[in-house]
C-alpha cells in the first residue's frame, strides 16, 4: 500500500475518534434533505400553476433542471460553510500538538504527508456525498424522467468543487495551530472568491471577464445545469494543485524556523 | 586503565560505521543553532549527546532524524546520504522525540500498528513485530486503551515502542527518561543498554549519571559546537596532566608539615592546595602513573598524627568533566 493510503486512511478514521464527523455527516445530510423537499415542493407548486393557466409555454421547463440543477448549487454553498469545518483541524491539531513532528521522522516525504491528509478528507467528502444519491432514488421512485447526463455533470462538478474548496482548507489549516483561526481564514476567503462572481456581475469588459474566471461559483454554475466544459474542470484541477503546492512548500517551513 | 564499571562492553574495533555526520551546520535565520559537528558511531555503540540547554542537542537530533536538514555538512547513514533519499533512509532509524506527543485519540495497538505500516514492515511481520515491541515496552495490558487516558510513563512506552518498530539499526532518544518515576527510569535505562548491544544508539540527555551508566562514548555540545569527545576516561584523561589522590585533612595550621610529609613519598609529583575551608584542607596530589599510594599516604600521616578525613583517587566524575568544559568554554568565550 502506498505510504499516503496509509496517512489518508488514518485521517479519515480520525474523523469519527471524535463526534465532529458525525455531526457534519447528520448535519450536511439534514439541510440536504431540506433543500431537496423544498425544492421538489416548489416544483410541484409551479407545475400545478402552470396546468391550471394552460400556459402552453413553460412546458419545457424540465424536472431534473429546476430541481437537481438548484439542488446542487445549495450544495455548493453549503460546501462553503462545512468544508472549513471539515479542514480546520488537519494540519492545525498536528501542528498543536507536535504530532506532526513524529510524521516527518517516519519514511514520509512530505508529499506523502500533504496529499494522504488531503486524500483522507476527500474520503470524508465522498461519505458525505454519497447519502445524496437517496434523493435522486426518491425522484426515480416517483416516476421522474430525469436527464442522466446532467446529473452526472452536477456531480463531477460538485466533487470538483468540494476537492478545490478542502485543498483551500488544508493550505488554510497549515498556517495556524488553531482551529478556529484556521477555518475563519478557509471561510473568508471562500466567501471572498463566491463574491467575485458578484463583482463580475457589476464590472465592466476585461474586469468582468476576470472575476467571472478567477470565481468558482461561475464555473460549478454550468456543472449545476448540466454543461460539461473542459474549461471548467482544468479551473479546478489548477485550484487544487496550486493549494496543495503551497500546503507542501508551508509545511517545509520548518526546515528554516526551528 | 583500569575500569571499576561492572561489565565494560568490548566493541568489535573492525565494527562498520552506521552514522556519520561531517562537518554539519544549521542555521535559522541569523541563529546558528548548530556550526561545524562532526562525529562517527560504530555498529553497537552508544553515544551520550551532552550538553546545557539550548546547545544544540535536540536541533541535531532531529537532523539525524531526518526531521529537516543541515544548512551545511552531510549526515551519512550506514553508506548513503540521509537527505538524498530521506524516505528510503529514515527507515534505518528509530526516533523518540523530547517529551513525545502522541495522537491522542488512537488506541495503543492502532497507533502502533499505522507505524508499522508507514515504516513499511511487511504484512506478515507485522502482527509479530507489534507483539514483540508491545511485550519489551510493558505496554500489553494497555493496547486497548486510548493514548490520550495513559499516564505520563505509559505515553513514554508508546513513544519507545514506535520507535522500536520495524527493528531500526540506528535509534536516537532525546532525553527519553525525562518525566518519569525512579522505577521506570531504572527500566528503561536497562531496556537502553540491552537495546545497543545491537543497534547504534544516540542518546540525548542533561542526566550525567545516566550517560556514565549507560553509555560508550560522550560528546558534549555547547553552543552548537562539539567542545569534547570520547570515552568517560578519555575526557578525564584529557583535562588531567597526571593522575590525582584527593586528600582531606583536619588542623590546617599543620599545612607546611602535611606538605613536607607527602613529598617525600616516591612517586609524588607535585602537591597543591585546592580547598582550604575552616579547619579543613584538601590537597591535590600529582603522581606520576596511578600508583595505589593512599596505604602510604595513611601510614605516615597517622605516624605523625594527622587527622585524615578523607583520601580519593582524583578521576573525574563526567559531572566535573562537564562543568570543567563547558565552564572553561564559557569563560574563554567571554573574555578572549
Amino acid at each position: 500500500m502506498s505510504k499516503f493510503l496509509i496517512v489518508a486512511k488514518k485521517d479519515f478514521h480520525s474523523y469519527f475518534h471524535s463526534w465532529v464527523g458525525v455531526l457534519i455527516f447528520t448535519v450536511f445530510f439534514l439541510i440536504a434533505g431540506i433543500f431537496f423537499s423544498l425544492l421538489v415542493i416548489s416544483y410541484g407548486k409551479i407545475t400545478a400553476e402552470v396546468a391550471q393557466n394552460a400556459l402552453q409555454n413553460v412546458q419545457g421547463m424540465k424536472l431534473t433542471h429546476f430541481i437537481c440543477g438548484s439542488f446542487f448549487l445549495n450544495l455548493g454553498v453549503v460546501m462553503m460553510f462545512l468544508a472549513p469545518l471539515m479542514s480546520m483541524r488537519v494540519l492545525s491539531e498536528e501542528r498543536k500538538n507536535e504530532t506532526l513532528e513524529l510524521l516527518f521522522t517516519y519514511p514520509l516525504s512530505d508529499i506523502d504527508i500533504v496529499w494522504g491528509k488531503y486524500l483522507g478528507m476527500l474520503y470524508f467528502f465522498a461519505v458525505l456525498t454519497l447519502p445524496t444519491l437517496v434523493y435522486i432514488g426518491l425522484l426515480m421512485w416517483l416516476g421522474a424522467n430525469l436527464d442522466w447526463g446532467s446529473i452526472v455533470a452536477g456531480y463531477i462538478g460538485y466533487g470538483l468543487l468540494g476537492m478545490s474548496f478542502l485543498s483551500l482548507g488544508l493550505f488554510m489549516s497549515s498556517l495556524t495551530q488553531s482551529q478556529i483561526v484556521s477555518a475563519i481564514l478557509s471561510f473568508g476567503v471562500l466567501v471572498i472568491l463566491w463574491a467575485m462572481d458578484w463583482i463580475a456581475g457589476i464590472a465592466q469588459g476585461g474586469w468582468a471577464h476576470l472575476f467571472a474566471t478567477l470565481s468558482p461559483l461561475g464555473h460549478y454554475r454550468e456543472f449545476a445545469l448540466g454543461i460539461f466544459d473542459l474549461s471548467h474542470i482544468l479551473y479546478f484541477c489548477f485550484f487544487c494543485f496550486y493549494f496543495l503546492f503551497l500546503t507542501v512548500r508551508s509545511i517545509e517551513r520548518r526546515n528554516w524556523k526551528g | 586503565m583500569a575500569n571499576d564499571k561492572a561489565s565494560p562492553r568490548v566493541l568489535e574495533p573492525e565494527a562498520p560505521v552506521m552514522v556519520r555526520m561531517e562537518k554539519v551546520g544549521k542555521k535559522f535565520g541569523s541563529i546558528e543553532a548548530l556550526s561545524n559537528v562532526s562525529f562517527q558511531i560504530r555498529k553497537g555503540e552508544i553515544l551520550g549527546l551532552l550538553g546545557p540547554n539550548g546547545a544544540g542537542k535536540t536541533t541535531a537530533m532531529r537532523i539525524l532524524s531526518g526531521y529537516f536538514p543541515p544548512t551545511e555538512g552531510k549526515v551519512w547513514m550506514f553508506e548513503e546520504e540521509l537527505f538524498k533519499n530521506p524516505r528510503e533512509t529514515k527507515r534505518h532509524i528509530g526516533y523518540l522525540p523530547e517529551s513525545i506527543r502522541l495522537y491522542e485519540d488512537l488506541r495503543v495497538g492502532e497507533f502502533l500498528s499505522f507505524v508499522a505500516q508507514v515504516k513499511s514492515v511487511a504484512r506478515s511481520e507485522r502482527k509479530k513485530d507489534l507483539e514483540h515491541k508491545l511485550e519489551i515496552c510493558g505496554l500489553g495490558h494497555v493496547r486497548n486503551r486510548l493514548i490520550g487516558q495513559l499516564s505520563k510513563g505509559h505515553k513514554q512506552r508508546v513513544g519507545l515502542a514506535q520507535a522500536l518498530i520495524g527493528e531500526p539499526d540506528i535509534l536516537l532518544f532525546d532525553e527519553p527518561t525525562s518525566g518519569l518515576d525512579p522505577k521506570q527510569i531504572t527500566e528503561i535505562r536497562m531496556l537502553i543498554r540491552e537495546l545497543g548491544r545491537e543497534r547504534t544508539l544516540i542518546l540525548s540527555t542533561h542526566i550525567l549519571p545516566e550517560v556514565s551508566m549507560v553509555c560508550d562514548r560522550v560528546l558534549i555540545i555547547n553552543k552548537g559546537r562539539v567542545v569534547a569527545s570520547g570515552t568517560t576516561e578519555e575526557l578525564g584523561a584529557g583535562l588531567q596532566t597526571s593522575h590525582a589522590i584527593y586528600l582531606t585533612m583536619a588542623e590546617r595550621h599543620r599545612k607546611d608539615e602535611a606538605i613536607q610529609l607527602l613529598k617525600t613519598i616516591p612517586g609524588v609529583e607535585r602537591v597543591h592546595v585546592t580547598e582550604e575551608t575552616g579547619d579543613r584542607l584538601t590537597f591535590s596530589i600529582q603522581v606520576s602513573k596511578e600508583l595505589e599510594l593512599r596505604p602510604e599516604i595513611t601510614r605516615l600521616f597517622v605516624q605523625h598524627q594527622i587527622p585524615i578525613l578523607e583520601v580519593r583517587f582524583g578521576r573525574m566524575s563526567l559531572e566535573e568533566i562537564f562543568l570543567k568544559i563547558v565552564v572553561d568554554e564559557n569563560t574563554t568565550k567571554e573574555n578572549p
